[in-house]
């Protein structure tokens, strides 16, 4: 884990299936799932999957991007103060997917190369940033779903080295056909909707569209992230270790860091039945006293940038005094700390965010006032 | 400054070769079958990173624009009917995790980085300002097929790491980072107009196989200064 000062967040906002930040927490707060049925393959058929899509978006792939206007409006909230993409200013993408769902277009339904510029994520990121208006100082991770983990700890430790005076992390993804599929073939996205952390017979995922930024500073801001830390198992592909090794090796340090604070907990909670147990008995074991949720099973799992959009909606829940419970999943649960009903958070102080990935990659940070 | 030290170098230019060329040349290197289930990228990757045996306490950075082309383009090619091998293979970090999960070997910080020129100034950045002892900085491309075609793949297949080190004892070289412009409020360039030089991955690995020095502007106020021992 890094030694870092504690960074600030000067400001975050997000975008899911339900708006931005403020409406997607009264959604949640509200119990209600953005999730609905969607043939998986889009206009070319196929099951029908749990999809959140941001509202009038296109499923389908269109030139130009059906998603980009989304960035655009979020990327007008971001805080016009500094020249982002500025060696000063610099710039933290994060995703799993970016373009990629164009290289799907162009090639499986036969759409024209202009979906090509899009394809890579180096095009993407340029194509999105020409858009808005950033310079060229721009990192990207492509870590599957703790990208957006690593954009924030490296925009820390620029911050922390003295190299930039602010930093901006911001995360994408949408979901296409491309990503819908894969995680079709795998069959944890199946007719089933999610219900994270719920003892049941069979797991699902739902995913979601999902945008996200943060602004990181080492001295403005009501919030600040500490503990930052990271742990990948290298055990398989798509499994975790069974003895919830990996988990644990990444919450470890966090406990010390967390002495004193009055701690809940955002976890990752997709609704895969394996590594919802391991994750739940592993945070209960470190955090016996805090309660879990998880709010993919109303937004979906928005892929890479799942740990950016759940940190800004954790800052409006700490702002607002109330944390959404875990919407689509009911008892019997995988501990008796997962809480299904929203909560205040009078008695809380700091909340602790978990992300996992491919290869058991294993994110999580803390979130506290400033 | 930021600034460490090559401790060990390994490279693999597999150039022009097909995928059952460099799995035919390189088999030896891994378990017996092992490579049946590799891709080219992940193979060639393989034969840099082992020799220098990763810990869980070592920070690995990975950088590929590409990353797994072919892979990639067999999962595009494989709809209506995706297959879930291809899917969870054509991942950007799929070449790294195929070799540790190979070798069972976790590994703490893992930064998995893409982009275009400016890849390897940012890669760079992030393994130097590791917070471990030893850094590993590894990369490389894969030759495509219709993405090549399609000017989205790299045109040539390598693979390259580096053990960077905070001390200095048997050193092959260093390499370092300054800021060369710490105005508070510089103006970001248009993307389209660097001011600088981009390194990109390619010519990097050709600095490295070569043994090059060089000294250059290669983001935006960022220089790099690569220098080799005699």
């Amino acid at each position: 884990m890094s030694a870092l000062p504690p960074i600030r967040v000067a400001a975050s906002g997000c975008l899911t299936a339900f708006g931005d930040e403020t409406a997607s927490l009264a959604a949640l707060l509200a119990g209600r799932r953005a999730l609905a049925p969607r043939h998986v393959h889009g206009a070319a058929g196929g099951d029908l999957v749990p999809i959140a899509l941001c509202e009038g978006r296109a499923y389908d792939e269109t030139l130009p991007p059906s998603w980009l206007p989304f960035l655009r409006a979020l990327a007008a909230r971001i805080p016009a103060s500094a020249p982002w993409g500025s060696p000063r200013h610099p710039v933290f993408v994060t995703g799993s997917n970016f373009g990629v769902s164009h290289l799907h277009a162009y090639r499986a339904a036969a759409g024209a190369p202009g979906h090509l510029d899009y394809g890579t994520p180096a095009e993407c990121v340029h194509q999105v940033a020409a858009a808005l208006g950033w310079g060229p100082d721009i990192t990207i991770f492509s870590h599957a779903c703790v990208s957006a983990h690593l954009g924030l700890l490296q925009a820390s430790r620029v911050l922390a080295a003295g190299l930039a005076d602010s930093a901006l992390v911001f995360s994408f993804d949408f979901i296409s056909a491309f990503v819908a599929g894969g995680f079709h073939a795998l069959k944890i996205l199946n007719a089933d909707f999610p219900a994270p952390y719920q003892d049941r017979a069979s797991g699902s995922i739902g995913l979601g569209d999902g945008a996200a930024f943060a602004v990181l500073t080492l001295d403005r801001g009501d919030f600040a992230l500490g503990g930052q830390t990271l742990h990948n198992e290298m055990h398989h592909f798509t499994a975790n270790r069974a003895d919830g090794a990996g988990f644990a090796a990444c919450l470890s340090p966090l406990p010390a860091l967390a002495a004193g604070r009055r701690i809940w907990l955002k976890g990752h909670g997709t609704g895969t039945l394996e590594a919802g147990r391991l994750e739940a008995q592993t945070l209960a074991q470190h955090f016996p006293e805090a309660p879990l949720v998880s709010w993919k099973g109303a937004l979906g799992h928005t892929l890479g940038s799942c740990g950016l959009v759940e940190l800004a909606l954790v800052i409006a829940a700490l702002r607002a005094g109330r944390a959404p419970g875990t919407v689509g999943a009911a008892a019997p649960a995988f501990t008796p700390q997962v809480a299904f009903e929203p909560f205040s958070l009078d008695a809380y102080d700091a909340v602790v965010c978990t992300s996992n990935a491919f290869g058991g990659a294993h994110a999580a940070f803390l979130v506290h006032h400033a | 400054m930021l600034e460490r030290w090559i401790t060990a170098l390994h490279l693999e230019d597999a150039a022009a070769e097909t995928p059952a060329e460099t799995r035919e040349r390189l088999k030896s290197l891994f378990p017996p079958g092992a490579t049946r289930r590799m891709t080219q990228l992940g193979i060639a990757l393989g034969a840099a990173l082992r020799p220098l045996a990763p810990t869980e306490d070592d920070t690995l950075v990975y950088a590929s624009t590409y990353a797994e082309t072919r892979a990639l383009e067999a999962y595009l090619d494989s709809f209506p009917a995706p297959s879930p091998t291809l899917f969870q293979t054509s991942i950007h970090p799929s070449s790294v995790q195929q070799n540790l999960i190979q070798r069972q070997q976790a590994l703490r910080r893992f930064f998995p980085v893409t982009g275009g020129p400016e890849l390897v100034a940012q890669a760079l950045l992030v393994a130097l300002l590791a917070d471990t002892p030893r850094a590993l900085l590894c990369g490389g491309e894969e030759r495509g097929g219709w993405l090549l075609e399609q000017g989205r793949a790299s045109d040539r297949s390598f693979a390259f790491a580096l053990a960077l080190s905070t001390e200095s004892a048997g050193a092959l070289g260093s390499l370092r980072i300054e800021n060369s412009d710490t105005a508070p409020s510089a103006s970001p360039a248009p993307a389209s107009a660097p001011s600088f030089a981009p390194l990109p991955l390619p010519v990097f690995f050709d600095h490295l196989r070569e043994r090059r020095p060089f000294d250059g502007l290669v983001a935006p106020g960022r220089r790099l200064v690569l220098r080799w021992s005699s």
